[in-house]
């Protein structure tokens, strides 16, 4: 039994809640993991309160599940076995945004919508996933991996120094941010590597089974000064593939994206109830998007440089390739492309993924980009089984480190007040990523049914991540239930 | 001392005759220095001991079987690859196997997805050229080419190309490891199958075993296998050029340029840095030591110090360097853009180039590393640490303030603050202080002084890199983090509960100091009565360490 009491000597009574409402808020999201109610919500507004909820859990042997965003999608954040929500939405500081050092600090409980609207008053940006929604908090999906439509960074990961709870309460700064003292510093927190091991790779993608991370410092960049962004409708998605090999290792483009009809239409239909069927109907059935960007200096010239390069590419060895700053049929679309594409989907709105059929499930992985037409064709194989449309699978590719890799993701939209038809995507769900990891696809972030399919072909790995959890977490309050733990 | 004959044996039974020896004279071929980097100073007097046999595996299969051996007969082991890192590479304790990992030197390439899967005994003299031939690059470490590149990625990996590539951490994909219970873990794509080409964890990342920010020494386990990252260069070929030790790689100048600028001031210097990193361009960004000038320039030791004589601590003082190396990764147009914005921004600070060759003697060919040798004998780096450009530019003072006390026994350098430079695109800063000294002289200033700066920057509350086992842990446990060190003692326990991984590591700098007795002065630190090793080792340790007093 959890004492409210307890609690609220910690965090204040008005940052406890075990109202009937609250829980049921808590006890299910948008995917299609089962509900699970928690006994108690806790809202900390500092990391000392996270320290001390933290020693009373363990203590307790009392399950935690962190909670930063306001939006879920994945299942990671509802209880499997009761306990108390740790909801971090009221750290919500942004402590600095350093524009010579190309940083910022902020806490948990910031999202994208807040984030990049104070960035851009100071002309700055971040990179970020493909429209996240604006209450999502940043620093868990940068945590969780979330893949960042930008592809031309060499250094790829975002985040730097940052601050983690352990589960036994001690407040732990990792990186360059662990001297004496910290931000009071010489250091700065730009490193996030040591100090002795590399702890910051273990809260990664972890779910918030190994700690929680209360603040983080993370690379930001300026804003363009001009961009170009290109369409080019894709019939073949393979030969799309071969001409992403081919450019994206020169270097070239900011965000790319491969996007089918379903998805493209998904995001680009304003009235979905008007439009989105004549966008489905009229979009080619893939769309490669490319920005191209000129930078604090001479940007005309630098998109010259790189635009030359595409020219040359797709008139001697990719003639089949159009891209062009119009997609034919649809005038216009640049600027609003690259506003979709740098910012997040507006908190006011109904997620882009929900608004079709009011819910949706996606599947998504790390893979080879030229597998990825194989995966294409064995979702569609296996969708009609389901009496699923295989016009209706929402797909959609993001290249990764100048495209040697990318991740793949495929949404099944469904209506979630139909329980027969969330009982048929959720087999399908199942059925195609068990196929799928058969070929190759690679789940980094195995949510919910995901977890135990990919870890039973992980056998080594996960006995050594057990033992190195149970350091860390000897009574395994944290999130218990999930990943294999 | 021999290690007992069961196990030798049964490790014999494992690798060959021909690939396990006892040999005295086998043996001494693998004492830590002369000529080696922390060369002469008290760590190495003190704390290494020449192996009681060597042991050449061929595949990780063979390296578990030792490992399980080791832990059938209580063999303490050290891995060791190219041997690079001095006396803390080898073997602390008498009558050690030391796992010579040479023969792993298995390569392949994947072109299209970008990496190379090496085994430990791979260089990177290979490693490079390889690279190179299919349009891609690495990070040649510090260590330089001869260094195998699983060893110098476990530790280091850094150099002025990381203005563009940036982390080592973040190039290390599908590894294979042994650890030290004999079970071979798999991490990244690895972890579930084949295929090395991703390296992020399934969930949770175990690659926070492997290193740390410069790496653990090797008392974690032996990694055998490594996918590491390759970065798109460009296509044009580098032609080696010269005759040995001159040679050089002459450049595609409408693809690969270095430029030299020469700034008015530290302040306008330091803001190029920042400058060209909010512009991203720029393969390379950087400043070094004056007198790495005259290493590049001298041919023998006499050479060097008939050129560094002619200096003056207000030479060294106004000398104000910004190297920059341009690459036209996308076409040569590319290169005349960055070309156009680095001019720019130089015109803005006052900066003036300066004609640079058309070649590269260093940091895509090699590390110049060997040079470093050249003034005194020795050398070591007391720190070489990422963070921001913030630190980075204001670190080396501290040092070269702090080294000042300690010249002699340290080269006299006239105050130079040592090197500093961009690291991905400006996100983060590099700085390196390196020391020169003469190992044929008293060198308890120098371990003196390495020792002072782990308080200096405790003090300065800058960041460093020599935590974990590269300084004692009692001391900078508590300061960093805090208490890192004792989260890295429970991993070690658990993966290692008997301690037989490279004893006593990562205590080892600790037990130093305790060994030391001119050490002993500053020892000011809380550190417990015993380390908290297992019985056979604390009774090993505690004999070693009266052995060495009735020694002296």
């Amino acid at each position: 039994m959890i004492s409210k009491d307890e609690l609220a000597n910690i965090v204040g009574a008005e940052n406890v809640s075990d109202a009937e409402a609250v829980l049921l808020k808590y006890s299910r999201d948008r995917s299609l993991v089962p509900a699970g109610s928690p006994e108690c919500v806790v809202w900390p507004t500092g990391s000392e309160q996270v320290g001390e909820v933290l020693k009373w859990a363990n203590a307790g042997n009392i399950p935690v599940v962190p909670v930063s965003s306001q939006e879920h999608f994945n299942g990671g954040a509802i209880p499997r076995q009761g306990g108390i929500i740790l909801d971090l939405s009221k750290m919500n500081r942004i402590f600095e945004i350093d524009k010579d050092l190309k940083k910022a600090r902020f806490e948990a409980g910031v999202t994208w919508g807040r984030l990049t609207a104070e960035l851009a008053k100071k002309g700055m940006r971040t990179i970020m996933p493909l429209l996240p929604h604006a209450d999502r908090s940043v620093l868990t999906d940068t945590l969780e991996r979330e893949v960042p439509t930008n592809t031309v960074y060499d250094y790829g990961e975002p985040m730097m120094a940052f601050e983690v709870v352990w589960p036994t309460g001690d407040i732990f700064r990792l990186g360059s941010a662990s001297v004496n003292g910290y931000p009071d510093s010489m250091s700065k927190g730009g490193n996030p590597s040591g100090p002795g091991i590399d702890f910051y790779r273990f809260v990664q993608g972890a779910q918030g089974t190994m700690g929680v991370v209360t603040w983080t410092n993370m690379k930001i960049m300026f804003e363009t000064k001009k961009d170009k962004v290109f369409f080019a409708p894709v019939e073949d998605l393979a030969y799309a593939q071969e001409f992403l090999y081919r450019i994206l290792p020169r270097r070239v483009g900011q965000e790319v994206v491969l996007l089918n009809s379903t998805d493209l239409a998904a995001i680009l239909a304003e009235d979905m109830d008007a439009e989105f069927e004549k966008l489905r109907a009229t979009l080619p059935p893939w769309t490669l998007i490319l920005v191209v960007s000129g930078l604090l200096r001479r940007p005309d010239e630098k998109i010259a440089y790189e635009v030359k390069l595409l020219r040359e590419v797709m008139k001697n060895e990719f003639r089949e390739m159009h891209l062009s700053e119009a997609l034919p049929g649809f005038p216009g679309l640049g600027s609003k492309m690259l506003s979709l594409l740098r910012n997040p989907w507006p908190a006011h709105l109904t997620y882009w993924k929900n608004r079709w059929q009011g819910a949706s499930q996606s599947l998504f992985f790390i893979a080879r980009p030229e597998m990825s037409p194989l995966y294409v064709d064995i979702v569609e194989a296996i969708a009609p089984r389901y009496g699923y449309p295989v016009a209706d699978i929402g797909s959609y590719i993001q290249p990764i480190e100048h495209n040697r890799a990318c991740q793949v993701e495929f949404t099944f939209f469904y209506d979630a007040r139909d329980e027969e038809a969330k009982a048929r995507i959720s087999a399908l769900y199942r059925d195609a990523a068990q196929a799928l990891v058969g070929e190759g696809a690679l789940f980094t972030r195995p949510y919910g049914d995901l977890a135990p399919m990919v870890y039973e072909r992980a056998a080594g790995y996960v006995m050594a991540l057990k033992r190195v959890k149970k350091l860390f977490d000897p009574n395994n309050i944290m999130n218990p239930g999930n990943l294999c733990f | 001392m021999a290690i007992v004959k069961e196990a030798y044996r049964a490790l014999e039974a494992v690798v060959g005759a021909g690939y396990l020896s006892d040999d005295p004279a086998v043996c001494e071929g693998y004492r830590s220095g002369p000529g080696g980097y922390e060369n002469g100073l008290g760590y190495e007097r003190v704390m290494t001991r020449i192996p009681g046999a060597v042991i050449l595996p061929r595949s990780t299969e063979e390296v578990q079987k030792i490992v399980k051996i080791c832990l059938r007969y209580k063999v303490p082991y050290v891995p060791y690859s190219t041997g690079f890192y001095g006396p803390r590479s080898h073997p602390h304790i008498e009558g050690a196997l030391l796992v010579d990992l040479k023969r792993l030197n298995d390569f392949e390439f994947d072109e299209k997805h970008w990496y190379a899967n090496v085994g430990s005994g791979f260089i990177y003299a290979q490693f490079q050229e390889e690279c190179l031939k299919r349009g891609g690059y690495g990070v040649i470490g510090g260590g330089g080419a001869q260094a195998s590149v699983i060893a110098n990625l476990i530790g280091d990996g850094w150099s002025p190309l990381s203005h563009r590539i940036g982390l080592p951490h973040r190039r290390i994909l599908g590894t294979e490891m042994v650890l030290p219970d004999g079970e071979i873990l798999r991490t990244g794509s690895l972890a579930v199958g084949d295929d090395p080409f991703w390296g992020d964890g399934i969930g949770p990342d175990l690659r926070g075993l492997l290193r740390g920010y410069t790496g653990l020494r090797g008392c974690l386990g032996i990694v055998t296998k490594m996918a590491v990252k390759v970065l798109p260069f460009q296509p044009e070929r580098l032609e080696p050029t010269g005759i040995s030790p001159d040679t050089a790689l002459a450049l595609p100048e409408k693809r690969v340029k270095w430029i030299n600028y020469i700034m008015p001031s530290k302040e306008t210097q330091v803001r190029a840095m920042y400058e060209i990193g909010k512009a991203e361009i720029g393969g390379a960004v950087t400043k070094v030591p004056l007198f790495w000038r005259a290493i590049a320039k001298a041919e023998c030791k006499e050479e060097f110090w008939d050129l560094w004589l002619k200096e003056t601590p207000e030479t060294v003082a106004n000398f104000h360097i910004v190297r920059v190396l341009l690459i036209g990764f996308t076409n040569e147009e590319q290169l005349e853009y960055d070309e156009k914005v680095l001019s720019d921004i130089m015109q803005e600070l006052g900066g003036s180039p300066r004609r640079t060759k058309p070649s590269d003697e260093s940091w895509i060919k090699n590390a110049d590393s060997a040079g470093m040798w050249l003034m005194c004998g020795s050398y070591v780096s007391v720190d070489y640490v990422i963070e921001t450009l913030g630190q980075a530019t204001e670190h080396g003072q501290v040092y070269a303030d702090l080294k000042k006390k300690y010249t002699p026994p340290l080269m006299p350098d006239h105050g130079d603050p040592g090197w500093f430079q961009s690291f991905e695109l400006g996100y983060q800063g590099y700085s390196e202080f390196l020391i020169y000294w003469d190992q044929d002289e008293n060198t308890d200033g120098v371990d003196h002084f390495y020792l002072e700066t782990s308080k200096m920057n405790i003090n300065h509350r800058f960041y460093t890199s020599l935590l974990g086992p590269h300084q004692p842990m009692y001391l900078t446990g508590p300061k960093y983090g805090p208490n890192y060190h004792e989260w890295m003692l429970k991993i070690k326990n658990e993966f290692d509960p008997m301690w037989l991984c490279h004893p006593p590591v990562p205590f080892a700098h600790d037990e130093f100091v305790r060994r030391a007795p001119w050490m002993h002065k500053l020892a000011d630190w809380e550190s417990p009565r015993e380390f908290p090793y297992p019985q056979w080792l604390k009774e090993k340790m505690d004999a070693e360490a009266a052995a060495f007093h009735v020694k002296k």
